[in-house]
């Protein structure tokens, strides 16, 4: 199988991972043949690729070019990591007009043949067909593997799909909680539910895939890094926001007002991976919608 | 009017050009052109400091703890918080295994092929094909990388305040047993490096220098990632002492380029900078752990000192991982416990965060509003303090190589590019 692996705009964390696969990586470029991958090879021609692994957002002309020729080129292609699956954190900056965020880091420098910007930030698959989704910022080692494993058999990986807690191994605390609490207002208890415990923790929410390292193993929050769970997307009902504040006021015994009243910047707490989801951002209610809103659109 | 475009740069981090513009008789301009700002400080400001640190870890996947020790240190710095030794610990080893793991693949992934096999087409010097004919060569490198294993790539531990949880006794042992098990792979890599650059040495001496100021992260000790005092090395200079910066806020200036949305850093004064592994070992002299100060002598006998070979950066990178090593053991084999940090009194404060990342300084700038939200947030990354050394590196190599061709002027330049280790997605952050 020929097999292609780029980023557009990111952090190159996806393709750490792919160099940590240890012996399945020696089994992928033995069995197989890599045809384009910058971060480790000087190809800079190729013609065909059966799969091509694609990490990051679309930023410029320059990335939408390079999406639009993997897709050409590829008979399959991968959006690679939360970013390419979700805009990821990246996505904030559609909070912003582009124009805003160059002027904001560069004044008025005109720049020498450079690329557009594009206008509104979008996942991978608002500009080309996308095949399959790895999300995860970023995706497990492990993971990535199970799901190179079939990809390059053909097959998409087959998972259930459910939420982080349901990989969580912790225990419900006696309720209510004080909250709403943040990791700056010290640790949890280790070993109880973070949600319950009143932190703004996104694991109901969130797809599960990642063992709930963070909550289980780190006593950190889940921030929701592999991205919006299944059930988020499909129904319309489902929000980040509104979801973690009900949670949260059963937690903590307060009402739902006062939770939103006391968490502060709610944007990149809610949606710090998923603002520039348009499945969520088209939602009437809730949803990024609220802050799309402030940029003029319905 | 000559011109030489390698479009993409290859066996870097991230996506970035190369121009070089020539005129019979004129010094040639080399010009590093990475696009696509990715707007973290715009998207820094209005945010909770707790969801600071997440966010600019996602700058930079291989320097991604620096990111958010920067972003703790400087919030700390604004808030008045000391953090407990147990947490500084933590930190301080998570940043030497990224050190370790970010040097690993630059030398591994990125520079090692074309030092290996200098003769080859450069379309053959990379893992993939390496491995083809010899598997345990490309074994052998990349469990280099494999020595710190099972490190998330955003692993996140940090928060403004300390660390939110100890490392498990079982974990500190079998990382410990990890790194003890790889003494030997290291040390023979460390050599077999120093070996490949003697060979080369012609090329080493030809493909750039520097001709400006060294600046590093000071410490009695030797080298230190966030302890010590900055400090300027000035080449040339009678007495050729480092001395403090003073003043680093005041004097720091960004000037953007009109070739790129990497914008370049300086430090007013101090002329042309170098930050990263050569500055490092200019500014302290030495590492201050025995293994790397032994296998450092030969460094300062063969390439002379203070370094001015961009190219030996490749063996300094080596040394620093060996130094790191050491650092790793002896952090896991002290006490660990302690409290790692309580809960933070948000409120209004300004500061500066100084760290030595991977390739150099990394200088945060932080505002925060009484209720803890982000004012303002200024990164500069090691990539802006370097991108006119780097230029120059690469216009005076461009200089020296081009009567060989292009093809070959090319193989030269990518090298140069590559013993800069640059990061672009810092750069662009």
């Amino acid at each position: 199988m020929e097999i292609a692996l780029l980023s557009l705009s990111s952090c190159l964390g996806c393709q750490m991972v792919f160099l940590s696969l240890e012996e399945y990586l020696y089994e992928l470029i033995g069995e197989n043949k890599v045809v384009y991958a910058p971060f480790l090879m000087d190809r800079r021609e190729w013609d065909h690729a059966d799969l091509a692994l694609v990490e990051g957002t679309v930023r410029n002309t320059e990335h939408f070019l390079r999406a639009r020729e993997v897709r050409e080129k590829a008979d399959r292609v991968v959006a690679l990591g939360t970013c390419a699956s979700f805009g990821g954190v990246q996505g904030l900056a559609d909070l912003y007009p582009e124009s805003r965020l160059l002027r904001s880091r560069f004044g008025d420098t005109a720049f020498e043949g450079g690329p557009q910007g594009v206008k509104r930030l979008l996942p991978l698959d608002s500009f080309i067909r996308v095949d399959a989704y790895l999300p995860g910022c970023p995706p497990p080692v492990a993971l990535m593997e199970r799901f190179l494993r079939a990809a390059v058999a053909g097959d998409r990986l087959s998972r259930e799909g459910s939420t982080v807690c349901a990989e969580c191994g912790v225990t419900s605390p006696p309720l209510p909680q004080p909250g709403p609490r943040r990791l700056t207002d010290g640790a949890g208890e280790p070993g109880k539910c973070l949600l319950e415990s009143g932190f703004v923790c996104l694991g109901p929410l969130t797809r599960d895939g990642c063992g709930a390292l963070c909550p289980t193993e780190m006593g950190v929050p889940c921030r929701g890094c592999r991205g919006p769970a299944g059930r988020v997307l499909e129904r319309a009902g489902v929000d980040m926001e509104a979801e973690t504040v009900r949670r949260l006021s059963r937690a903590t015994g307060k009402k739902e007002g006062e939770i939103r009243a006391e968490v502060a910047d709610p944007p990149r707490t809610y949606y710090l991976f998923c603002l520039a989801e348009p499945l969520l951002r088209r939602r009437r209610s809730g949803g990024t919608s609220h802050y799309i809103h402030r940029l003029g659109e319905q | 009017m000559a011109e030489l475009v390698i479009r993409p740069l290859t066996r870097i981090y991230g996506n970035a050009a190369l121009r070089v513009e020539s005129e019979e008789g004129a010094t040639p301009r080399a010009r590093f052109s990475a696009f696509g700002y990715r707007g973290f400080e715009l998207m820094a400001r209005g945010a909770h400091v707790d969801n600071l640190v997440p966010m600019v870890s996602r700058i930079c996947g291989p320097d991604s703890l620096f990111h958010q020790a920067a972003a703790c240190m400087a919030a700390e710095e604004a808030l008045g918080v000391q953090v407990p030794p147990a947490a500084r610990t933590l930190r301080e080893l998570a940043l030497w295994a990224q050190l370790f793991e970010r040097h690993a693949v630059s030398l591994a992934v990125h520079s090692l092929p074309d030092l290996l096999f200098p003769a080859s087409d450069p379309g053959l010097r990379n893992l993939v094909s390496i491995y083809r004919v010899d598997e345990e060569v490309v074994r052998r490198l990349l469990s280099l990388k494999s020595l710190v294993g099972g490190r998330q790539v955003h692993g996140f531990n940090f928060r403004p305040g300390g660390a939110v949880r100890d490392l498990r006794p079982e974990s500190r042992e079998s990382l410990a047993e990890r790194l003890r098990s790889g003494e030997a792979l290291l040390l023979e890599t460390a050599r077999l490096v120093k070996l490949l650059l003697r060979r080369s040495e012609e090329r080493v001496r030809t493909a750039g220098s520097i001709d400006g100021s060294y600046m590093a992260m000071r410490h009695p000790r030797g080298m230190e990632i966030g302890e010590g005092e900055p400090a300027l090395l000035v080449t040339g200079e009678e007495g050729g002492e480092p001395r403090p910066v003073v003043d680093l806020g005041s004097r720091l200036r960004e000037e953007p380029s009109a070739h790129g949305h990497v914008v370049y850093a300086s430090l007013e004064g101090a002329g042309e900078l170098l930050v990263g592994p050569l500055a490092r070992l200019n500014v302290n002299g030495s590492y201050g752990t025995p293994r790397a100060d032994e296998e450092l002598a030969e460094v300062k006998e063969t390439w002379g000192f203070p370094v001015r070979y961009p190219m030996v950066a490749h063996a300094l990178r080596m040394l620093e991982m060996i130094h790191a090593w050491e650092k790793m053991l002896a952090l896991l084999s002290g006490p660990a416990e302690g409290p790692l940090g309580g809960g933070l009194s948000v409120g209004a404060g300004k500061a500066r965060a100084y760290l030595e990342a991977p390739e150099g300084a990394l200088v945060y700038g932080l505002e925060l509003g009484e209720d803890g939200m982000v004012r303002d947030l200024s990164i500069i990354s090691p990539l802006q303090f370097n991108l006119r050394s780097l230029e120059r590196s690469l216009a005076e190599a461009y200089a020296a190589t081009v009567r060989e061709g292009v093809e070959k002027t090319a193989d030269v330049l990518q090298m140069v590019v590559r013993a800069y280790a640059p990061c672009v997605p810092c750069g662009v952050h």
